[in-house]
């Protein structure tokens, strides 16, 4: 026996419990709340994911911590060696700040052309990495390419880790630890961030192909760093491919010559918009974007 | 704990659930019923108001958070009930249909000509990504807003 | 005279309250004291309600009334009753209501759905068509022989919920004959959401023994009617008005949630509001149903096509509703645009354990419309023919037969084609082309039809020399009801059209009317409204000339004024004869009435047919140019052109933003918007991160000409002018998608993952198993071809 459901979502309006919201003053407050709330409470940022929970049929969290007034995570802060980009940094502020910085083209594109205007003025950098369930984020692969660091605070500390780290635990993140801001090396690069929609725009990418590479006086790759989105649950690196640029001169159709090689060690994810094998056949031709764009930038 | 709102101006109390959307203070409480909830995902922009300037989809905006800011909607964008350069212009070139978009559209709009005088034919289209319509195919609103990027 | 002074770019009264925010449509309607309701639906797509228990959800908080099977007794349907408003005893598909809660909110009437005790048995279900026809597939209704037949002819059977045939000459002998080529191609094409902004929303009220529904609608009428069997009721004790409605598309063609909250005002007392999630419009949308199309010519290698056949499927979900009356169109749309020396077609309406289908612009032409073109294309690469030229040689023409036989009156698509030559060849070459996309275009024709049908009108001259216009005409967007009427009404008793007043539609104040759709309204309404605005022009021409002291035949109306003819300034106002009038006689109104005289088709030619043949073609010749990118698929619009049979253009402006958008809402069929089916019977895209309309960036300006002049019944020459914009749009861009990739296009949307299966050769050429070999076995009822037509 079944019991009968309505296949309607509750519409926003329409929720069981009341929810709270939070606004922190500063980041120690923001922590000592999320440390309180445990399981029952998460940080709000952009609140563009959390917003949708009716539509996805998810209940709402009993505590929100807002974390967008608190000054430090909202900077970006361009250092000489290294960029900190505040957690609750909204991907519009991310590209403005990015604009003028050559070597951040990747993650500049990334930030600007995301999902549309009014959202990219909403969604912060920190939601994006945070968020388990959004294969499609953008920014990930970009701050992969770019071998970022995240700062995870909790009322007991903070620890930096690499992104691949992030990424690995984020599931299991305690509760009462929120990313509060990435940190990105700078250098001498060429970078490209190469995202498919299904239309033109206003949609999530189905594959992303982000790319970085620094290059000698000859024109060779010295080193590089290749992630791809979308096509996986979970964003990663592509090292194989990495590898085998390495020492060769950059050429687009050579990457993609190789891609195509490599393409078969990506399991793509089956989703509502696109096929499995559709993300995984489209690398090849991303790659090949990717690298005449970076030669090209 | 109540939460008080600045809407067109006006400054309002309201009793909703701190994580009520936007939208639906603005339409059940204020009776100000110009943005539309279609898709309540942040995709169609027919929720579209200014918050402290910047428009905002009202569907993903928690009322807690909106509390303290200056909220504009499509009823406040017009003086003595005067359209607008960008309504005149999207009434004159004949380009409403349903009409259920073009409260959102307006408030993009309104701020893309304050914003981006210069904006080209694509710079308009882009900047419409968050705005759908159904009704009219979008090229007679982007020949509007040139129009009135043309009429200063 | 009056004639000439209808035509122009009159703009849209309702434009400046809908850019201010003001216009209140339903969704913005909230009464005082007025109650919230939602609906209880079922989540399995076939089943039996083992328990259905309110009792405890009675008690929670705020709940005012429940209402369940039990108090909707009646059945409704098109051709035949099948439809009950809840599901009793059996469930049909997913989403189908059990039952409707009104409370003080709509989180108590939320909570209080959560508080109904259901238990439901699930069954084994037809999700697919050719699950339906399946030689052991379970009945989606067992009992169908039972249902109340509205219209008798159509066959039925089983899953077969309807079954059209048409049958015109000697078809067998067509194909067995030795100079011909045998062109066979299969086509599928998958459901299209509306997307009506504005989603079916109803405010309900119960006063003085009546209803009052205020409700989002296409159909007034159809409502009050659809309604009042429902709840076994007379009609007239439903009212139903409509404000201004926030899109339609052919969505709001049909009843939908009005009887819920109908119900529970009575049952409560209250007004109550109910508003379709958007959830629920993406689920249980009456799309454009999903159809399977195999199409035969038998065609001599100078072009001729002596034999056609065809058999089309059309899913109409779990209930019959409008793709019963559309089975009817096959003959049409798939059976238009060319000349044929014998055919016979059979479409077939079949039961599913899905939603129910229902209307949308240009309901089954669009696909069939893509099916023939690309099996046209596919004639023309078989015999070596160039299509344009094939196309050419073979449209209808003047006194060429239809498929069901009856006589098409001038040449109109001849023409057409050759103004599409003059736009095309007028156009600046493209620069050349070195990006490695493949590049191919496409010139497809299409034949529809306006779907006339009763109207009724009423103007009210008033002494202030405005006029109101009285009927049950709904304004969709349209700008029909805006601009058209009220311009029609003007231009007849001489005043601006600003001066006609527009009455939304109220079923207590107008006549009959068949609804808001299939491009009708300047037609049937335009004509019923012209008529009584002829009644009105006659009886103050009459008072004018006792004043004048003129002869009524020398007057003319025109600039607010009753002059005589050749010499401007004479005579009085139109105001001074309205109110001469009325002190002297009496208000001064008249009445106007239309219905399709009906054309007919050729004895015994069709069988289970709702229409014989179509009163008013429309046709439509559009032509594009694609670049579609080898690596991912995507295919970029490069232009877009239309030339578009109007009749006459009264408002041309308002008709280019029709064509405009009409192409621009079949751009989305043909590439991006895709409705998949779940194995649970329940429609995958549930809202718009997954199901893509196209956006601003999307889209092509389109090149537009309006072709004026060809035959028409309608008011001054008009046609419907808004449904048709969307007919050819698949058939063209998939045309010039084959062109440009060399591969055989069967399927829509040509999204890119579709698009790039075809170019890595991972996709099979599609087949049709469902579909019998012998076009006569796919009849559950044979055909019968009187003596003559053999």
């Amino acid at each position: 026996m079944i019991t009968g459901f309505p296949v309607q979502a509750a519409p926003a309006e329409t929720r069981n419990a009341t929810s709270s919201v939070y606004i922190a003053p500063t980041l120690e407050a923001a922590l000592d709340a999320l440390s309180e709330y445990g399981a029952a409470g998460s940080a709000f940022a952009g609140g563009t994911w959390i917003m949708r929970s009716p539509i996805r049929h998810e209940p709402l969290r009993a505590h929100y911590v807002a974390i967008g007034k608190i000054a430090e995570l909202g900077a970006v802060r361009i250092g000489s060696d290294v960029v900190e980009i505040g957690s609750a940094v909204t991907h519009a502020t991310l590209a403005a700040a990015l604009a003028d910085l050559p070597e951040f083209g990747v993650l500049a594109a990334a930030a600007a052309r995301s999902a549309n205007p009014a959202i990219r003025a909403m969604a912060t950098i920190g939601g994006n990495l945070a968020t388990l369930d959004f294969a499609a984020a953008d920014c990930v692969p970009a701050l992969l390419c770019l071998d970022a660091e995240i700062e995870v605070a909790g009322r007991d500390g903070r620890e930096r880790m690499k992104l691949e780290h992030f990424l690995e635990i984020r599931p299991t993140l305690a509760p009462g630890r929120l990313v509060t801001q990435i940190v990105v090396p700078r250098s001498e690069r060429k970078t490209a961030h190469v995202r498919l929609p299904l239309r033109k725009a206003g949609d999530y990418p189905v594959a992303i192909v982000s790319l970085s590479a620094s290059v000698d006086a000859a024109g060779r790759v010295r080193a590089a760093r290749i992630a791809v989105g979308s096509v996986e649950p979970v964003a990663r690196r592509w090292e194989r491919l990495e590898a085998a640029l390495i020492g060769r001169r950059l050429d687009a159709e050579g990457a993609a010559r190789t891609a195509t090689e490599l393409a078969n060690e990506f399991v793509g994810r089956d989703g509502v918009d696109a096929p499995a094998w559709y993300r995984v056949s489209v690398l090849p031709g991303l790659v090949r974007r990717a690298a005449a764009a970076a030669l090209g930038a | 704990m109540g939460l008080s709102l600045t809407v067109n101006g006006d400054r309002l109390a309201s009793a909703a659930d701190p994580t009520t959307p936007l939208v639906d203070i603005l339409r059940e409480e204020l009776h100000l019923t110009g943005a539309k909830p279609v898709c309540r995902e942040g995709f169609c922009g027919a929720c579209m108001v200014l918050i402290d300037g910047k428009p905002t989809p009202s569907c993903l905006m928690p009322a807690a958070l909106a509390d303290g800011c200056e909220i504009h909607t499509v009823e406040g964008l017009t003086t003595h009930g005067q359209l607008n350069r960008i309504q005149s212009a999207l009434e004159a070139s004949d380009a409403v249909q349903c009409g259920m978009c073009f409260p959102g559209m307006v408030v993009s709009l309104t701020h893309l000509l304050t914003t981006r005088p210069d904006a080209t034919r694509e710079d308009i289209r882009a900047a419409l990504t968050g705005n759908i319509c159904r009704c009219t195919g979008y090229e007679r609103i982007v020949d509007a807003t040139l129009l009135a990027l043309a009429t200063k | 005279m009056s004639d000439v002074s209808a035509t122009m770019d009159f703009r849209r009264r309702d434009a400046a309250d809908k850019l201010r925010g003001r216009t209140r449509y339903t969704v913005d309607r909230y009464l005082p004291g007025m109650l919230h309701a939602a609906v209880l639906r079922a989540g399995v797509p076939s089943g039996r309600i083992v328990r259905l228990d309110t009792s405890r959800a009675a008690r929670m908080p705020g709940v005012r009334a429940i209402v369940t099977a039990a108090d909707a007794p009646g059945m409704m349907g098109i051709g035949i009753a099948d439809h009950p408003l809840f599901a009793r005893d059996v469930i049909r598909y997913d989403g189908e209501p059990l039952a409707a809660v009104a409370a003080g909110t709509l989180a108590q009437a939320q909570a209080a759905l959560a508080a109904i005790d259901v238990e439901i048995e699930p069954l084994p279900a037809v999700i697919t068509m050719a699950d339906a026809l399946a030689s052991d597939a379970p009945l989606v209704h067992p009992n169908w022989r039972d249902y109340e037949v509205l219209l008798e002819g159509g066959a039925r059977k089983g899953n077969v919920a309807w079954e059209a045939t048409v049958v015109r000459g000697n078809v067998d002998a067509a194909f067995a004959r030795a100079d011909v080529e045998i062109i066979e191609s299969s086509f599928r094409v998958g459901r299209q959401n509306h997307v009506a902004f504005e989603p079916r929303a109803v405010v309900a009220s119960y006063e003085d023994g009546r209803f009052h529904i205020e409700t989002s609608t296409q159909v007034p009428w159809g409502i009050r009617n659809a309604t009042a069997r429902l709840l076994g009721v007379p009609p007239s004790q439903v009212r139903v008005t409509v404000p201004p409605v926030g899109g339609g598309f052919g969505l709001k063609f049909d009843l939908a949630i009005e009887p819920f909250a109908a119900l529970l005002a009575r049952a409560s007392g209250r007004p109550v509001r109910l508003v379709n999630s958007r959830e629920e419009e993406m689920l249980t949308c009456l799309f454009r149903e999903n159809a399977d199309v195999r199409i035969r010519s038998a065609v001599t290698r100078q072009g001729d096509i002596v034999g056609r056949e065809a058999v089309v499927l059309m899913d109409c979900g779990a209930y019959g509703g409008e793709q019963i009356f559309l089975t009817t169109m096959t003959a049409h749309t798939l059976g238009g645009n060319y000349r044929l020396g014998s055919v016979r077609l059979v479409s077939r309406a079949l039961y599913t354990n899905t939603a129910p289908n229902g209307a949308f612009r240009c309901c089954n032409g669009v696909y069939n419309t893509f099916a023939l073109e690309r099996h046209t294309d596919e004639i023309a690469a078989r015999i070596g023919m160039d299509p344009l030229l094939f196309r050419r040689r073979n449209v209808l023409g003047d006194k060429d037969l239809g498929a069901t036989g009856q006589v098409f009156e001038a040449d109109v698509l001849s023409p057409m084609l050759e103004r599409m030559d003059t736009l095309r060849d007028a156009a600046a070459p493209r620069p050349a082309r070195t990006d490695g996309r493949l590049y191919g275009r496409a010139t497809t024709v299409g034949t529809w039809f306006v779907f006339v049908g009763p109207s009724a009108a009423t103007v009210n001259m008033n002494a202030d020399g405005t006029a109101t216009l009285v009927t049950s005409g709904v304004e969709i967007g349209s700008g029909s009801m805006m601009q058209g009427l009220p311009q029609i009404v003007a231009s007849t008793v001489g005043i601006p059209p600003e001066s006609v007043v527009v009455r939304a539609a109220d079923t207590d104040a107008a006549g009959y009317d068949v609804g808001v759709g299939g491009g009708r309204t300047t037609v049937s309404l335009g004509a019923a409204s012209l008529s009584a605005a002829q009644e009105v022009r006659a009886k103050l021409l009459k008072v004018a000339s006792e004043m004048i002291e003129a002869a009524p035949e020398d007057l003319v109306m025109r600039h607010g004024r009753v002059e005589i003819a050749g010499a401007p300034g004479s005579g009085r106002t139109v105001a001074e004869v309205a109110t001469y009038a009325q002190a002297k006689h009496g208000p001064v109104s008249g009445t106007g009435a239309f219905t399709g005289t009906g054309v007919p088709a050729m004895p015994g030619c069709v069988a289970g047919h709702f229409i014989d043949a179509i009163d008013m073609p429309v046709f439509a010749v559009h032509d594009c140019e694609v670049a579609v990118d080898p690596e991912t698929g995507h295919v970029e619009v490069l232009n877009y052109r239309v030339v578009q049979d109007v009749g006459r253009a009264l408002n041309p402006r308002a008709i280019h933003g029709q064509i405009q958008g009409g192409v621009v809402q079949g751009l989305g069929y043909a590439l991006h918007e895709e409705v998949t089916m779940g194995s649970n019977g329940r429609v995958c895209q549930s809202g718009f991160e997954t199901y893509r309309v196209p956006l601003a960036l999307d889209v092509v300006p389109v090149e537009i000409s309006l072709y004026e002049g060809a035959p028409s019944m309608g008011p001054l020459g008009t046609k419907g002018a808004g449904e048709v914009p969307i007919l050819n749009v698949g058939a063209a861009i998939a045309c010039a998608v084959a062109n440009a990739t060399g591969k055989r296009i069967q399927e829509l949307p040509l999204t890119p993952p579709r698009v790039l299966e075809l170019l890595l050769d991972r996709k099979r050429d599609l087949t049709l198993p469902h579909i019998a070999e012998a076009w006569a076995d796919n009849l559950v009822r044979p055909h019968k071809t009187p003596q003559g037509n053999a």
